[in-house]
């Protein structure tokens, strides 16, 4: 740019402004396209959730809290609260699971580590249902995993997982840990191993060095794999409806009941409204403590 | 996609790693083993169920705990199956209608959002975001109420549709970076050339947008053609979206019929994934990006 003869930039300058136009016109589709069918269906719900119902069970628009007063039935607190049982225990055992292997792959990986993350992004891509499909084949009463442990004594014939909230839980691991790797291997991939190194210099044992150099350079990885996970993990009635009994259900399967068994639309939208506000408080949480590392870091 | 940014920007750092690693190994390290164990048990885990859908599509008996022996019985039974096949179809074509609508939009507004200075721009990048942390049940249901809300009634166009409106989000996403990288001197330099604005952004930008533009497309098609949850919700009674019809068929009972189903779609989109990461290789190492890049 410096290099073009003063000259030129007024002409520039006009043709900029006619630029800034095309900008515009070229934004403008999606983001009408966007607004009309995301916002506003989004908008939808919140004004349903305080609708009603008709004799009928067709839903009707006005101003009722009774949908909202219903969700205080213990009925449906019992299942938010096991929702966010399981998807906390879920986003904990991905935590653990994930660490280890994205520690291994981005520090022990040598050359293969790309071929490694690979090989665990690809089939993330494959389709969800058949994933869980074969989960729930692998974790059957004669299927592989639990032949696998009763020969090596873990198990007995009676032990199950599917139909068990075990059996929900490993269906959301299994679904969503890649969510928890990848933000932890960018984390790691970053890590400054000369920091190892400079706590074992200092003595630190490998175990203090961990858990006072590896762990907090990473923290922040980790609290983008706990939101990445927590969010679907939340939202899933999939693993619900395959690997756990009628007495399993999480909040995902009570909003789909809503909608297509129960035909109460209003008290349906009043739940995904209630999975809205939990998953916010969520993101809340993670955006405050992320600028508050943001703050130290650039203190 | 965002999750496959990390594979490649770490390549540049690959040397000074392996100095790094050279020197922890003089040191002498022990092998991790345990690390290295558990890494091996997670990559077990995580193909078995992969694996079990694939053995079983191939099995000659009806069960899915016992193989019987080879046969290819139930991919015979797939190809004549016309409900199964009809659905396939149904997905095909909801997938190129959904990937050519939003790239024709996410192009546009990727360019747009990049190179605006407005406030409308901001808020446009704002939106844009909402589908990426909103989970897939909470748009599900909203499309379909806005769909019943507006008295259309629920077919394949309405999963178009709604696909369409979050697969805008990842080709956004994936292009941003894209175009941020790009030189817009080189733009400036067209235009000194004698070409105007919009001649500029046709000639110059998309041209070099090209290999982003087509991995980000045959992304979304192997996205929207597994998608279930929004086609759920979204679907109209008949021909239903495949991973629609896959659902009610395990949901009511082991057909093996939907092993062969699964086994060819793990093949198509493992393929298709690996075809939108490799694209990007066919135009030379950086994507054809290095001629307008600044770096």
């Amino acid at each position: 740019m410096a290099l073009l003869p003063r000259s030129a930039r007024p002409r520039r300058r006009g043709r900029d402004t006619t630029g800034a136009r095309l900008w515009t016109w070229l934004m403008l589709p999606g983001t009408l396209w966007m607004t009309a069918f995301l916002i506003a269906s989004l908008l939808l719900v919140a004004v349903l959730a305080v609708g009603t119902t008709d004799a009928l069970g067709n839903p009707r628009f006005g101003f009722d809290l009774g949908s909202v007063r219903a969700l205080a039935d213990p009925a449906y607190t019992e299942v938010l609260a096991r929702s966010l049982g399981y998807a906390v225990l879920t986003c904990v055992i991905c935590l653990l699971i994930a660490y280890p292997v994205a520690y291994t792959i981005a520090l022990h990986g040598g050359r293969y580590k790309h071929a490694l993350i690979a090989a665990i992004v690809v089939p993330f891509f494959a389709n969800y249902l058949v994933r869980m499909y074969g989960w729930s084949v692998v974790l059957s009463d004669d299927g592989p995993l639990l032949r696998a442990l009763r020969a090596v004594g873990l198990a007995d014939d009676h032990t199950k997982i599917l139909n068990t909230g075990v059996g929900v839980v490993a269906g959301l691991v299994y679904g969503f840990v890649v969510f928890m790797i990848i933000p932890l291997y960018a984390a790691l991939e970053r890590l400054d191993v000369s920091l190892i190194e400079a706590g074992r210099d200092l003595y630190g044992g490998p175990v203090r060095t961990f858990f006072f150099v590896t762990l907090p350079a990473t923290r922040q990885g980790a609290a983008a794999g706990l939101v990445l996970v927590f969010l679907p993990a939340m939202g899933d009635f999939v693993s619900a409806q395959l690997m756990g009994g009628p007495d399993q259900i999480m909040i995902g399967n009570l909003i789909q009941d809503k909608f297509f068994q129960g035909q109460n639309w209003p008290l349906g939208s009043a739940l995904t409204m209630l999975l809205m506000l939990v998953l916010l408080v969520g993101m809340f949480g993670y955006l405050r403590r992320t600028r508050k590392d943001e703050a130290e870091a650039t203190r | 996609m965002t999750l496959l940014r990390p594979t490649s920007a770490a390549a540049p750092a690959r040397p000074a790693v392996r100095g790094r690693s050279r020197s922890r190994r003089g040191r002498a390290e022990r092998r991790p083993r345990l690390l290295i164990a558990v890494t091996a048990l997670f990559f077990a885990l995580l193909y078995l169920p992969i694996a079990v859908v694939t053995l079983f599509s191939f099995n000659s008996k009806k069960s899915l705990t016992v193989f019987g022996g080879f046969s290819l019985r139930w991919y015979r039974a797939f190809v004549h199956d016309d409900v199964l096949l009809s659905s396939l179809g149904t997905s095909l074509r909801i997938s190129l209608v959904a990937m050519a609508g939003s790239v024709l939009l996410g192009v546009a507004l990727a360019l747009g959002l990049v190179r605006s200075r407005t406030r409308l721009g901001s808020l446009a990048g704002l939106v844009m975001l909402v589908p990426l942390i909103t989970p897939e049940i909470v748009t599900g249901v909203a499309s379909m109420l806005l769909f019943k809300g507006l008295g259309i009634t629920l077919s394949t166009g309405t999963v178009m549709l709604a696909e369409i409106t979050f697969s805008i989000s990842y080709v956004t996403v994936i292009l941003r970076s894209r175009v941020a990288a790009l030189n817009p001197e080189v733009e400036e330099a067209a235009m000194d050339l004698g070409a105007t604005r919009w001649q500029a952004v046709r000639l110059v930008t998309l041209p070099a947008l090209l290999p982003a533009v087509l991995a980000s497309a045959v992304l979304i098609f192997a996205l929207v053609f597994d998608d279930f949850v929004l086609a759920y919700f979204t679907t109209g009674v008949d021909p239903q979206p495949l991973s629609v019809r896959i659902y009610s068929a395990i949901r009511f009972g082991v057909q093996p019929t939907i092993n062969a189903v699964g086994t060819l779609m793990l093949a198509g989109s493992i393929g298709l994934i690996a075809l939108a990461l490799f694209i990007p290789r066919l135009f030379g190492r950086r994507g054809g990006l290095d001629i307008l890049s600044g770096e």
